[in-house]
């Protein structure tokens, strides 16, 4: 029993010794295992040290050896030479002992200063103490104290000025006593100072200490701690490009501009802040993380959080391109985004498409629009025959027509309207937004329709009518009225419609058939059901735009767009939105689970989901794919404080109850007609397709503007032309029989002004700058000849000819400014020259720092540069 | 060797924090029980049978262990974390990336949690199956049966306190359970005799307000940190009194 007990408690010590050396061990790593187990990024701070520590050693000898070879070191030793020169004057024994001296009365000199200063300070608080007594007490005892104390103060102020009277010229003999030793001296220290400072560089690199770096933005509850790893991020200078030690890609641009201690990391890349331990929890690339690392072009998608407008703005390049194909597909035609509140219809009109295409043509389309052009826009719904006849049905009726064909394959056309027709087109510039076989087609955001097959798709009644006011069909569209005559128009419509033919259309109806009740009737449903109505105006369907909790309270008709009802989810913060919220459905084995996936899954295959989605393919590219969801990935409501906020133009002027700029008058009217804002920007509105002409009344001459706009001409390369739109100037209105009857009518008439007077006038009056002087300063001192010589010098000189054009001589990319000195003002070229992106922050042109005195002699040579009408002709 | 421990030993600190020596006597044993504030609870001779680990299996004494560990970490926790809506899930990212020792000491607490939870059933167990509840320990059981539920309470208010998803949900659902009591809460039966709205029903009181935010989190720290452990050290206090004053800890019968 007592043996049996020993061994026992044998056995227990045993336990108890392992379970013992166990937990040590355990604690030693719990120990080392927080200090750097968890702790990694210790080892990247060190290693960018070294590798600062490297690059900054060698910056350092490069400097030494420079200093040896550029005669510096020379210089040095002949200073120290000067110098001890110099000392050793001074040790002379006279000179010494004198400033010993010297020293000596001035060490006295301050030693008394002081003690006033001292003695002052004390009386000055007695008296400051008396006088409060008298002026509480008015006792005559305390004034005699005060007045006594104040010769005392009087008495010692004296001292003072009498003591800093003898420390000047003594101070002033003993710099003369160190004769040249401080100028030399200082020249030494200027000498070594580039070096001391490459030295303190490498001091400051060893000195700096290992720790956590973060920044804390209080107001929005974030700690980032990206930077005790990337711990050369925020360097103005390259250490080393291998990762993460690099510093920020155009960091002018992006920490210029956001302060990194105001702004912090992951406002602009998400990621998880404060993680430290693994890159992969840092980089939020984790199961419980939502928001994973942006990289590269697609942190531009976070531009989209605070910038109103980033239209223009440096380093939102990739997300402004892509914000463009919410344009182009019309993504807020079912779905509400913030910013595209009344954009317009994305769609033609179709409420008379009847009167337009042929039957079978639109039976096509609806079942697949890319069968019929590559480019289309409209993306495909599967419907199936039956689903595409009832639409077409439904839309035919509606425009009051049968189901029908035209068939102009058998027909001969006129060859001589033909060939006119041709010409025209080519005249017109057709070409500049509509694709035709594979050509054209440069203003590419105008997405104008293909024409290669419209010979099968419309019929030549429709088609002239067209040409002639597109307004009338379709009030909302892009297509300018051009002022051609009807028999112009008759060559166009043959030159088309023979031309541009359809091989494989298929022509059904070409003996017209009645469209039966039952199929209209479907045909409503299916367009309510997918929201045609979204994109296309079509008639009987006012009463599905009026939204739903409206129509509850008895509001039956649409008043304005406000009332519309989007079809589609609302995307104003589908980047922010929780992933559980997202129905992987189907897909959620097939694709990962996170919201950028999906959103890629859903623009590639929007109906993959599940059964029952309403959301049609669009086809989109990969790139499409990528740049859409890009941006859709930037629309937050991510807690911005609001001092981020960067309020676009509109914006500001609605806060500030500023209406937005019209074109008003017979402009207005004009502009209507011809549709100038479909390539140029005035004020802010239309496209960057062409010239801003927001201060075109500034910058160009008037005979010039009105020769352009009656016939223009190539200014521009990179076939930007401008199209003829054939308006009218003075000069050739005689010889036009045929005026516009329909909206210029009244113009004619009341006012008796061609478009090119309105248009020349407006610019006039209306698109002036004020920056842009009338007239230049005059160079007085040479002639004009050697004013003329002395421009053409530097113009060579400064190299301009290698992107603008003289004659034949020069390059390309800028415009040709052969012709220049008619058509710009002088002012505008010598305001110009000193900023070129004062008018045009993107322009290519770089800022030369041309003095006033150069800018006034390349302006004068550049306003010699005339085209007379002989060359333009022989051109 | 002898002079330096007469030095250390014998002076008036030593004498007034250790009052007598140990000597190894029966008298001196029971004194030194008798004489600490936390010893005294226990009694002052334990019998052999009642120390073997096969009948009792310790559960009560490491159910105590664990809660011990608890407080010690909890009130290391409590001092980087913010019982705010804003705060409180950045805190837990800063214990697990940043603050020294932060990550060992909050999976100390969350493993001592669990195993306090497992640990005080099998001790219920035991007791149940021992037989112990009987009399005199009726009284004993009543007061365990009340911390267990205690211990409950302790790790449902502590779910919520990371404010993350999970504890969101799982408060959510709990309080919603609550809301379903009869006469209490206002989707319970016969709860409309008393006039009980989303408003003034148990719900409420437990989140002090109709929705799991700001209010929730706050009571959930305040029950958590202080009031539950306070009522449950008080009723440790009696359990552990009533297993001494009931004839000491349950044993085997002697045969």
């Amino acid at each position: 029993m007592e043996n049996e007990n020993n061994k026992k408690a044998s056995l227990r010590g045993y336990i108890f010794a392992i379970l013992s050396v166990v937990l040590l061990g355990l604690s030693a790593w719990v120990i080392w295992d927080d200090e750097f187990g968890l702790r990694p990024w210790k080892n990247y701070q060190q290693e960018y040290k070294s590798l600062k520590r490297d690059k900054l050693e060698k910056e350092y000898q490069q400097a030494l050896i420079d200093f040896k070879t550029s005669g510096d070191a020379k210089k040095l030793a002949d200073l120290e030479q000067q110098l001890k020169q110099a000392q050793d004057n001074f040790k002379k024994k006279e000179v010494h002992e004198r400033y010993l001296q010297v020293t000596a009365r001035l060490n006295d000199l301050k030693r008394k200063v002081d003690e006033n200063q001292k003695a002052m300070q004390m009386v000055r608080g007695q008296y400051l103490e008396v006088e409060y007594y008298f002026t509480k007490g008015q006792k005559p005892a305390d004034k005699v104290r005060m007045d006594a104390l104040q010769k005392q103060i009087d008495s010692i102020d004296k001292a003072s000025k009498a003591f800093q009277a003898q420390l000047a010229p003594l101070q002033q003999e003993q710099l003369t006593l160190m004769g040249d030793i401080p100028a030399i001296e200082a020249q030494i220290e200027a000498l070594k100072k580039p070096l001391a400072e490459k030295k303190e560089r490498i001091a400051n690199n060893e000195s700096a200490p290992i720790e956590i770096r973060q920044r804390m933005i209080n107001d929005a509850n974030k700690a980032d701690r990206c930077e005790s790893c990337h711990a050369g991020i925020e360097d103005t200078r390259q250490v080393t490009t291998k990762h993460p030690y690099s510093k920020h890609p155009l960091s002018f641009v992006y920490l210029g501009n956001h302060d990194p201690s105001k702004f912090g990391c992951t406002f602009c890349h998400r990621g998880q802040g404060r993680a430290t331990t693994t890159i992969e929890k840092a980089h939020g690339n984790v199961h419980y993380w939502e928001e994973p690392l942006l990289k590269g072009g697609m942190t531009q998608t976070s531009c989209l959080n605070c910038h109103g407008d980033i239209k223009n703005l440096r380093g939102a390049e990739h997300i402004n391109q892509s914000t463009e194909l919410i344009r182009k597909y019309g993504c807020y035609s079912c779905h509400k985004i913030p910013g595209y509140e009344g954009m317009g219809d994305v769609g033609p009109e179709l409420t008379r498409v009847g009167t337009k295409v042929n039957y079978s043509w639109a039976v096509n389309w609806l079942k697949d629009p890319k069968k019929y052009s590559s480019t289309a826009r409209m993306p495909k719904f599967f419907f199936t025959q039956e689903q595409a006849e009832s639409v077409a049905d439904y839309l035919f009726s509606m425009s009051g027509t049968t189901r029908h064909d035209v068939d102009y394959m058998s027909e001969t056309p006129d060859e001589k309207l033909v060939e006119q027709g041709k010409v025209l087109w080519s005249q017109a510039r057709c070409n500049l937004c509509h694709v035709t076989s594979g050509r054209g087609g440069n203003h590419v955001k105008m997405y104008a329709p293909e024409l290669s097959k419209v010979g099968g798709k419309v019929n030549k009644t429709w088609l002239f009518n067209w040409i002639k006011n597109p307004n009338e069909y379709y009030p909302g569209t892009r297509m300018p009225q051009f002022t051609f005559t009807d028999q112009e128009i008759k060559g166009l419509v043959e030159y088309m419609v023979s031309e541009f033919t359809d091989d494989e259309a298929e022509m059904n109806y070409t003996t017209p058939q009645p469209i039966n009740a039952a199929s209209i009737k479907k045909g409503k449903d299916i367009i309510q059901q997918y929201g045609c109505y979204g994109c296309h105006k079509i008639e009987g369907m006012e009463m599905v735009q009026v939204a739903p909790s409206l129509k509850a309270q008895g509001v039956t008709f649409l008043k304005n767009d406000e009332m519309r009802e989007k079809i589609g989810t609302e995307l104003t913060s589908i980047g922010s939105k929780p992933v559980e919220m997202l129905d992987f459905g189907k897909m959620k084995k097939n694709i990962t689970n996170d919201r950028m996936s999906y959103l890629k899954q859903k623009l590639r295959d929007p109906r993959s989901f599940r059964l029952g989605l309403r959301m049609p393919n669009f086809r989109l590219s990969e790139k499409e794919v990528n740049e859409l969801a890009g941006v859709l990935y930037g629309f937050t409501d991510a807690n911005v404080p609001t001092r981020f906020l960067v309020p676009s133009k509109a914006e500001i002027d609605k806060m500030a109850n500023v209406a937005p700029y019209q074109f008003t008058g017979d402009f207005a009217k004009v502009v209507k007609t011809v549709k100038c804002t479909n390539c140029h920007s005035i004020k802010g509105i239309g496209a960057d397709y062409a010239p801003d002409l927001t201060f075109a009344g500034s910058k160009l001459q008037e005979s010039w503007m009105r020769g352009f706009l009656a016939n223009p001409d190539v200014i521009r390369p990179l076939l930007q032309q401008m199209p003829n739109l054939g308006l009218k100037s003075a000069s050739v209105k005689t010889k036009i029989t045929m005026p516009r009857f329909n909206l210029n009518k009244q113009i004619v008439q009341d006012t008796n002004k061609s478009d090119v007077d309105v248009v020349v006038n407006y610019f006039q009056q209306e698109l002036l700058s004020p920056d842009i002087p009338k007239t230049i300063p005059v160079v007085s001192d040479i002639g004009m000849e050697q004013q003329l010589a002395a421009g053409k010098q530097l113009y060579e000189q400064k190299g301009c000819i290698v992107c603008h054009q003289i004659g034949a001589d020069g390059g390309a990319i800028g415009p040709n400014l052969s012709n220049v000195g008619n058509r710009l003002n002088p002012g505008f070229i010598f305001v110009h020259l000193e900023n070129p992106r004062k008018f045009k922050p993107d322009i290519v042109e770089p800022r030369y720092g041309f003095t006033e005195r150069e800018r006034i002699l390349l302006t004068n040579y550049l306003m010699t540069l005339k085209l007379t009408n002989s060359d333009a002709n022989k051109k | 060797m002898n002079e330096l421990f007469d030095k250390v030993k014998k002076n008036l600190i030593w004498k007034s924090v250790f009052r007598r020596d140990y000597r190894n006597t029966v008298r001196d044993r029971a004194l030194a029980i008798f004489g600490n504030v936390f010893l005294h609870l226990h009694p002052v001779k334990v019998r052999e049978s009642a120390v073997k680990l096969r009948y009792t299996w310790g559960m009560g004494g490491i159910t105590f262990f664990a809660f011990i560990i608890l407080t010690i970490t909890g009130i290391v926790l409590m001092f980087y974390y913010h019982p705010t809506v804003n705060l409180a899930y950045e805190d837990m990212k800063d214990l697990e990336f940043q603050v020294p020792y932060g990550v060992i000491s909050r999976n100390l607490h969350r493993w001592a949690a669990h195993f306090m939870v497992i640990v005080v059933m099998i001790h219920m167990f035991r007791v149940f199956m021992t037989g112990s509840y009987k009399a005199p320990r009726q009284f004993n059981w009543g007061i365990g049966v009340i911390l267990l539920v205690l211990t409950f309470l302790l790790s449902f208010t502590g779910y919520l306190l990371p404010w993350d998803q999970l504890g969101f949900w799982a408060i959510t659902v709990g309080t919603n359970m609550g809301a379903a009591t009869p006469l209490l809460g206002y989707q319970g039966p016969f709860s409309e005799y008393l006039h009980i709205t989303p408003y003034n029903d148990v719900r409420f009181a437990l989140l002090g307000g109709a929705t799991v935010a700001g209010n929730a989190l706050l009571r959930s720290y305040i029950w958590h940190c202080i009031a539950i452990p306070v009522i449950a050290l008080i009723l440790m206090v009696v359990h552990f009194w009533r297993v001494r004053k009931d004839g000491g800890i349950s044993r085997p019968q002697s045969n």
